[in-house]
């Protein structure tokens, strides 16, 4: 069974958890720096969520349609973005498989696993705010 | 067990003179206008001529030959080498060299298959659908490239490495052909042997992709390669030698290309981006501190290698940590014995300035094999790491 039942719901939860990882200083930060924008594409529900560090002052988070060309974008179905959040997905693996598609320079993307890794321990909160905690039992 | 995924979809053909038969397997890809890419000395050599020969027996003409690859190959060659194909109406392609020239092949590939902006297809999983028919013939054993389902060039306007994966970009055929490398010297047979070895390894122990799968290939790639690395170096003529070697190097390739490698190659590829030197010798200077760095998180699957390739008897019931221990020993003896550089300052790398020292962390930490290591580097790992290799 899906997670989320429509884009609304996808682009609203997502939309959550990255406004609490923009609060996250020290989390932010480090995003900052890289100066990446990254649109995360999915599926099954379909989605589009854009982050832009491009600035490296504020993270400014868009769903939908953004006029910024992303320099890394990830594809990937919505419930494997929600595994990925609860710390649930290997992600070399996930990349073999093919589950997600990287475009762009991916080690710039890669570089930042270790820092969103603090975002795991926020998303189950977000999901429950959500009205969806069932999906993480 | 874990879940894993194993695929390979490069029919690989091995034997003497099997460079010759390069033709008929083109007749049947349906190949009719060939794009050779090649190194340059191949040429001057004669080595490629059983190929040419093959080649236009099965086509009617000649193949165009392009062999301007540097050694660390770029975008720029890639287009030059797409124009000339698009001249000519190439429809499929042979790459005969090092893991540079096969690369460069994958990725004129692209270019020809889809044309468009070469960009658009950088990442990983990009590419959905069948490229033109590639013929790889490697002339080095290490690399894998033969095999692989990635390939590296250079984007020197933006002084950065480009990276393309996907399982379409695979080679349809790889023709392992010991005398194709015969006459490679001692020293690029060892340095291209220890990169197969480190594949190996680190493709053992990578961070939950290994499968039953890529760990029989591994433990057999590297019985043959302790074995008989020694004696190719020493002997380059020695067609036994030459064989394993080859075939050892393609299966470590079949491996690692399902299951990744790890530290060892983070770390080299940021010192070969930045200082550019051989990958190989670089892996040689950061096997022994990759796996030292890993030993207490997989030292049982070392054991199983140590034991697999004989340094311990198949019944012998001796602790996993004494075994592990034995391996890398076995591997800083062949280091040795294959006269490869043991640090970094060997290697004719100058002291690490603060700056410099932080940009080879940055580099490693964001090199995708790092995600494959089994167990988490943190900056300061890396730098201590470095320190140490240096």
């Amino acid at each position: 069974m899906a997670v989320f039942t429509d884009t609304d719901e996808l682009h609203r939860v997502m939309i959550d958890l990255w406004t609490a990882i923009k609060n996250e200083k020290e989390m932010a930060a480090q995003l900052l720096t890289s100066r990446l924008i990254v649109t995360f594409h999915y599926r099954e529900p379909d989605g589009r969520l854009t982050v832009d560090c491009s600035d490296g002052q504020e993270m400014v988070i868009t769903v939908g349609d953004c006029s910024k060309k992303p320099i890394v974008e990830m594809f990937m179905k919505s419930s494997v973005a929600h595994d990925f959040w609860l710390g649930k997905v290997n992600v070399p693996l996930a990349l073999i498989q093919g589950k997600i598609v990287s475009k762009g320079p991916v080690n710039k993307a890669l570089a930042l696993l270790p820092a969103i890794k603090p975002a795991y321990g926020l998303y189950p909160s977000v999901i429950e705010k959500n009205g969806l905690k069932a999906s993480i039992t | 067990m874990n879940p894993f995924v194993f695929h390979t979809p490069t029919r690989v053909y091995f034997g003497e003179n099997s460079a010759s038969s390069c033709g008929d397997f083109l007749r049947e890809l349906g190949g009719t206008r060939v794009l050779m890419v090649a190194d340059a000395f191949l040429e001057k050599s004669g080595a490629l001529k059983p190929l040419i020969e093959s080649i236009k027996e099965s086509t009617g003409l000649e193949p165009i030959l392009f062999t301007d690859v540097p050694s660390d190959s770029d975008l720029d060659c890639v287009n030059n080498a797409t124009v000339i194909a698009r001249e000519h109406g190439c429809n499929a392609l042979v790459a005969v060299g090092g893991g540079s020239v096969i690369d460069t092949a994958k990725v004129i590939n692209i270019c020809l298959t889809f044309g468009g902006e070469i960009l658009d297809y950088q990442g990983l999983n990009i590419i959905e659908r069948k490229l033109l028919p590639l013929i790889a013939v490697p002339t080095t054993a290490g690399t894998g490239a033969e095999v692989s389902f990635v390939a590296m060039v250079k984007d020197h306007s933006e002084s950065k490495k480009l990276m393309f994966g996907s399982r379409f970009l695979a080679p349809d055929v790889a023709i392992l052909d010991p005398l194709m490398i015969v006459s490679l010297p001692a020293k690029l047979t060892a340095a291209t042997g220890i990169d197969a070895v480190t594949h190996g390894i680190e493709c053992f122990v990578a961070s939950g992709t290994y499968s039953v799968f890529t760990d029989a290939i591994c433990l057999e790639s590297l019985r043959l390669l302790f074995e008989f690395l020694p004696i190719a170096t020493i002997d380059g003529g020695n067609i036994e030698a030459r064989s394993a070697t080859l075939v050892a190097s393609c299966m470590a390739g079949v491996a690692f290309t399902n299951s990744g490698v790890g530290i060892t190659h983070a770390l080299a590829h940021s010192v070969g981006a930045k200082y550019g030197t051989h990958h190989g010798m670089t892996n040689a200077v950061f096997l022994p501190h990759g796996m030292r760095f890993n030993f207490d998180t997989v030292y049982p699957r070392y054991a199983r290698i140590a034991q697999f390739i004989g340094l311990a008897k198949p019944n012998d019931d001796g602790d996993d940590k004494a075994l592990a221990a034995m391996l890398v020993n076995k591997v800083e003896d062949l280091l040795r014995q294959l006269k490869l550089p043991l640090t970094l300052r060997e290697l004719g790398l100058p002291e690490f300035s603060d700056e410099n020292l932080a940009e080879l962390v940055d580099l490693a930490g964001a090199d995708p094999a790092i995600m494959f290591n089994p167990r988490e580097a943190s900056s300061d790992d890396l730098t201590q790491l470095l320190k140490r290799a240096y």
